[in-house]
C-alpha cells in the first residue's frame, strides 16, 4: 500500500470510527457509512493533511471510489512537485 | 377568523431594482447571474458565479446621513419596503402606527461590514473601527430602519431560519394579524451576502455550482448565490377594503416544520409536513394547488427530495399542477429567498403567466415533475404555494390564493 493510500485510509478510519482493515480500494464512502456532511469533512481533513486543494470533480461523493480519491490526491500532490 | 391580504410589493435583485422589474424579467426567463464584480479572480476555487445586483448606487436611493447607518443588507430592506408601501397606499398615522409590525427574515445579517471590519483588523491589522459597525452590521437592523423611516411602533423583529427565514417571517406576521395584536404587517426577507468569507465558506461546504444553477435538471451541479431583498404590506382584508386598496392577493395560511434529522441533509418527509400544514392553514384542498414555486436549489440532494415531497403531498396532483424555481434567476438569496419568489407566484396568479425554470438540460428520473422548463408558460393560477426549506432542517411554506 502507498503511503498516501495508508495516510488517507487512517484519516477516513479516524472521520468515520471504523477499523483501518474494512477500507478497500473499491470501497466508496457511501459503503463505508460516510455521507452528507462527514463526506464533506473526510475531503476536508485530506485537504488539511496533504495541503492541497481537491476540485469537486475529482471528489464525487455518490459513487467515488476511495481507490479514485487517493488517485486525486496523488494527482494533486504530483502537480504540487512540478509547480 | 381574519382574512390576510398583501396589498404592497417590493423588491429588489439581480433581476432589477423594483418589483415590476423583478417580474418583467422572471416573465421573459433572464438570469441575474454571472461573474462576481466585487472579489477577484482567483480568490474563489470554484466559478465564481452569483447573481449579483448591478448598476446600484446607494446614493440614489438613500441621503448620506441614512447611508451611513446601512449596511446593504438594510438598503435593500428599506429599498423594498419603501416601494411596498408606496404601492399599498397605507397610512402609519395615529393609531395605525402601533398597530403595525415589521418582520424581516434575513440568513447571514450584515456580512459585508462584518467583513470590512475583519479585513481591517486581521488582514490590515488597523486597531480602528468605525463606531457605526454595530448599527450597520447587527441581525435585526432591517427591522429597526424600516421601523425607524415608516414611524412604525408595533413589533418589530428580525427572523432568522437561513433559507427558510422570509418564510419564517411571512408565518410570524399572519399569526400576529390573525391574533388581533396588529392590523398591518410590513414583511419580506433581505439578504446582502456576497462577501469573499461567506462565499469561501460556501465553497468549503461543497454545493456551489461552477457553471450555473439548473434546478430539477439533468446534470445540476449545485446552487449559485444570490442578494437582494423581498417586502409586503399586508393587512386585514376589511381594513383593505375599507380603504379601497388595491388587493394583489390572498395570504391564505403557512405552515411550517423541523426535520429534526440531519444539520444539512433536507427530509421529504419534513418539507412535505410544511406544506400540508400551509395547505390546512389555508383551507384549501391539494387540488386547488395550481404553481408551486420550489424551493429547488439545484443541488442533487433537494430537487430529488423536494419532488418527492411535492408527490407524498399533492398525489395524483402532482401531475396536473407546475412546479417551478425561479433560483436560476435571481439566484438563491438565502434569507430573502422566499419573499423574491413571493414575487413570482403573485405575478402568476396575477397575470396568468407561471416563470419558467431556466437552464434545464432534461430530465432526471429523480426528478419527474412538469418544472415549465426554460420558456415561461400562461396558466390561470388561482392558488400557488411557496416553498422554503434552510439547513438546519426548518421548513417554511406560505399558501397565497386570488384576492376576493
Amino acid at each position: 500500500m502507498s503511503t498516501v493510500q495508508q495516510e488517507t485510509f487512517d484519516i477516513i478510519a479516524k472521520q468515520a470510527k471504523i477499523e483501518l482493515d474494512t477500507i478497500k480500494p473499491e470501497s466508496t464512502l457511501k459503503d463505508l457509512g460516510i455521507a452528507s456532511l462527514d463526506a464533506i469533512e473526510v475531503i476536508f481533513d485530506i485537504e488539511e493533511h496533504f495541503n492541497i486543494n481537491l476540485p469537486n470533480e475529482d471528489t464525487d461523493l455518490e459513487n467515488g471510489t476511495v481507490g479514485q480519491l487517493v488517485e486525486a490526491i496523488e494527482r494533486q500532490l504530483a502537480q504540487k512537485t512540478s509547480e | 377568523m381574519r382574512r390576510i391580504v398583501i396589498t404592497g410589493m417590493g423588491a429588489i435583485c439581480a433581476l432589477g431594482h423594483d418589483a415590476p422589474s423583478v417580474w418583467k424579467a422572471m416573465t421573459e426567463g433572464r438570469s441575474g447571474i454571472g461573474p462576481i464584480h466585487h472579489i477577484q479572480p482567483g480568490q474563489l476555487r470554484n466559478g465564481g458565479i452569483a447573481a449579483e445586483i448591478t448598476d446600484y448606487d446607494p446614493a440614489s436611493f438613500f441621503d448620506e446621513a441614512r447611508r451611513a447607518l446601512l449596511d446593504p443588507f438594510s438598503e435593500y430592506a428599506l429599498i423594498a419596503a419603501n416601494e411596498a408601501i408606496r404601492q399599498s397606499g397605507i397610512s402609519f398615522a395615529g393609531e395605525a402606527a402601533a398597530r403595525t409590525a415589521v418582520v424581516i427574515g434575513t440568513g447571514a445579517g450584515g456580512e459585508n461590514t462584518r467583513d470590512e471590519m475583519y479585513q481591517r483588523l486581521y488582514g490590515e491589522h488597523q486597531g480602528r473601527f468605525h463606531p457605526l459597525g454595530i448599527v450597520r452590521m447587527m441581525t435585526n437592523a432591517p427591522a429597526s430602519q424600516v421601523s425607524i423611516v415608516h414611524g412604525i411602533t408595533g413589533p418589530a423583529f428580525v427572523v432568522a431560519s437561513a433559507c427558510a427565514s422570509s418564510n419564517h417571517a411571512f408565518a410570524q406576521a399572519a399569526m400576529m394579524i390573525r391574533s388581533g395584536m396588529v392590523d398591518a404587517a410590513v414583511v419580506g426577507g433581505t439578504e446582502a451576502c456576497i462577501t469573499l468569507g461567506t462565499l469561501r465558506a460556501w465553497e468549503a461546504m461543497r454545493v456551489l455550482a461552477p457553471d450555473t444553477c439548473r434546478p430539477f435538471s439533468a446534470g445540476r451541479r449545485g446552487l449559485v448565490l444570490g442578494e437582494g431583498a423581498g417586502m409586503y404590506v399586508l393587512e386585514t382584508l376589511e381594513s383593505a377594503q375599507a380603504r379601497g386598496a388595491n388587493i394583489l392577493c390572498e395570504l391564505a395560511g403557512t405552515g411550517m416544520s423541523s426535520d429534526a434529522g440531519d444539520i444539512a441533509a433536507p427530509s421529504d418527509i419534513g418539507a412535505a409536513a410544511a406544506m400540508n400544514m400551509a395547505l390546512r392553514d389555508a383551507g384549501m384542498s391539494p387540488d386547488e394547488v395550481d404553481y408551486i414555486n420550489a424551493h429547488g436549489t439545484g443541488t442533487v440532494a433537494n430537487d430529488s427530495t423536494e419532488t418527492r415531497a411535492i408527490h407524498r403531498v399533492f398525489g395524483a396532483h402532482a401531475r396536473e399542477l407546475v412546479v417551478t424555481s425561479t433560483k436560476p434567476m435571481h439566484g438563491h438569496a438565502l434569507g430573502a429567498g422566499g419573499a423574491l419568489e413571493l414575487v413570482a407566484a403573485i405575478g402568476a396568479i396575477r397575470d396568468g403567466i407561471v416563470p419558467p425554470t431556466l437552464n434545464y438540460l432534461g430530465p432526471d428520473p429523480a426528478c419527474d415533475l412538469d418544472y415549465v422548463p426554460n420558456v415561461a408558460r400562461e396558466i390561470n393560477v388561482h392558488a400557488a404555494i411557496s416553498n422554503s426549506f434552510a439547513f438546519g432542517g426548518l421548513n417554511a411554506v406560505v399558501a397565497i390564493r386570488r384576492g376576493p
